[in-house]
């Protein structure tokens, strides 16, 4: 039975801020009350865990280790509702149903599990157990930015694609093509997200704009703020700062992936 | 001399209704004093029981704002009423007025006004018809204020083309009602330029897409054996998935 949901959140280029959007989008949907899980691909650089303010030498196993039959899922499982630390938004996560799932698919990695055939399947087994086993609600993966073959496959086994994309020529020339393998992959729900938006920019307008260019709804228009580049990671700052209005825009992206049947 | 204060008196709001003979008398009857510049004519917190008409010079009405200096709250010249209401209400004077120049100003007793009601039974019923028009006109522009106040939270403007001239209009009147309005107008219009202002300042971002390298770069990434098995896997699992 698969009930719960797979998020994959993507952009064409790197730096769009999809690591801050999955923390405090999976941080808000916990909050909502959900089962909620996060496959953090990028345990080398600072990724989602520096956002969850989790310190890299206490995660132990990976998901690797998972796909390599070495470790149970049960054993990689973080969970953050207990081991919630520093800062005062993400204090409130104590106690909600969050699970943090490291892994490092990336770089030499990724040719290794290639070569060793760990394929679409193989990797979907593993999302799959990781809903059951957990319960989940929601799997939130925060994807490589481009199209690489590991960001493909994680395309194609996602039941939501949020698109995140910089109001700019060239990021809606990549995103067009990312949109376009979306519907070639039958990505049921296609969903965009625009970030680092310049707060002169007509966001009403714009919406129409790219929604127009795209046919996909735009959840939200994320401004650029200096308070979120100034904070991004030493809290999640939807919840250290729920009234400013990136976390306001951020929010109506998360009542969106609730929305989706 | 008499002839101009009957002229005035037409001219003042209350008397609008009453006829010229009583307007006659009541010229007869109003007192003329003298001002010299700086004398006190009606001072804050007295019994008001006249009304006065200015024949000659100008008097200025002061009120003391909360650091105790003078406040200007208005001037007044010849033809110009004060005090009208003191005749019927004889409320305290709620500001004093000081003669600016040497002036000449026509006094009208209560008592004196008060013998004339009594003699003619159709003044105080023209009086009681000036001031319900005068109410009807208040309570309509009060409507109206409400109306605009309205529209205005909802953001809706459109009322500030077609009114103008209907309060440019009441610019002359003096009543309190009108100036409200005019007010209230020139704030809705200041408030509506502003936003315009700022509406203006939010740019508008147009951006192309270049089609022909959008196909060019979906097909080299779909080209690809490894994209073929994908999808064939993915149609697949979607199969799957949504016979649950
Ligand atoms: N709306 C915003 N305003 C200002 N700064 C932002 C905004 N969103 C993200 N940032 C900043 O941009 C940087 C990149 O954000 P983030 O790491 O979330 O992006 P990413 O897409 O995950 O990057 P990568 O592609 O490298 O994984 C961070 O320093 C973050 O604080
Ligand atoms: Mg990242």
């Amino acid at each position: 039975m698969n009930k719960g949901k797979i998020v994959s959140i993507h952009s064409f280029r790197g730096g769009t801020g999809k690591s801050n959007t999955t923390a405090n989008l999976a941080a808000q949907v916990a909050m909502a009350g959900k089962r909620v899980g996060v496959v953090d691909t990028d345990i080398q650089s600072p990724g989602i865990h520096v956002l969850f303010g989790l310190d890299e030498t206490k995660m132990g196993k990976t998901m690797n280790d998972f796909l390599h039959g070495k470790a149970t899922i049960r054993e990689i499982g973080f969970s953050i509702g207990e081991h919630s630390s520093g800062g005062e938004g993400r204090a409130k996560l104590a106690g909600k149903n969050l699970w943090l799932f490291p892994s490092s698919i990336r770089g030499r990695e990724i040719s290794q599990i290639l070569k060793e055939g760990i394929d679409f399947n193989l990797l979907n087994e593993g999302l799959q157990k990781t809903i059951t086993e957990f319960d989940l609600d929601y799997l939130f993966i925060d994807t490589h930015p481009g199209l690489n073959e590991e960001t493909l496959l994680s395309i194609a086994t996602s039941d939501i694609l949020i698109i995140i994309l910089r109001p700019d020529n060239q990021d809606l020339q990549g995103t067009s093509v990312t949109v376009d393998i979306a519907r070639s992959l039958d990505v049921p729900n296609l969903l965009l997200m625009v970030n680092k938006a310049l707060p002169k920019y007509d966001f009403v307008e714009l919406k129409r704009e790219i929604e127009d260019k795209f046919n996909a709804p735009v959840t939200g228009i994320l401004p650029l703020s200096f308070d979120l580049a100034d904070n991004a990671s030493n809290d999640l700052f939807s919840l250290r700062f729920p009234d400013h209005d990136w976390s306001k825009a951020l929010r109506g992206v998360a009542k969106a992936v609730l929305a989706v049947e | 001399m008499k002839s101009d204060v009957l002229n005035q008196l037409q001219k003042t709001a209350i008397f609008k209704n009453v006829s010229d003979d009583i307007l006659a008398e009541v010229a007869i009857k109003a007192s003329t004093r003298k001002l010299a510049k700086d004398e006190v004519l009606i001072r804050k917190g007295e019994k008001g029981d006249s009304l006065f008409l200015i024949h000659d010079g100008w008097v200025k009405i002061v009120t003391v704002d909360s650091k105790g200096d003078e406040l200007i709250i208005n001037k007044c010249g010849p033809g110009e009423t004060i005090g009208e209401m003191a005749l019927l209400d004889g409320e305290t004077r709620s500001a004093t007025v000081i003669a600016l120049t040497e002036s000449e100003v026509l006094e009208l007793k209560q008592d004196v006004f008060e013998e004339i009601l009594k003699q003619r039974s159709d003044v105080p019923l023209a009086i009681i018809r000036s001031y319900s028009e005068r109410l009807r006109f208040s309570t309509t522009y009060i409507e109206k204020a409400i109306d605009w106040s309205q529209k205005t939270a909802e953001g809706d403007y459109s009322f500030v083309e077609q009114i103008q001239p209907l309060v440019e209009g009441a610019g002359s009147n003096d009543d309190k009602a009108a100036q409200l309005l005019s007010a209230f107008f020139a704030m809705v219009r200041r408030v509506k330029e502003r936003e315009d202002g700022l509406k203006q300042q939010l740019e508008k971002l147009t951006f192309e897409i270049d089609q022909a390298r959008r196909k060019q770069e979906f097909d080299e990434i779909t080209s690809t054996e490894f994209y073929a098995n994908l999808k064939e896997q993915a149609r697949a699992l979607r199969q799957k998935r949504a016979q649950g």
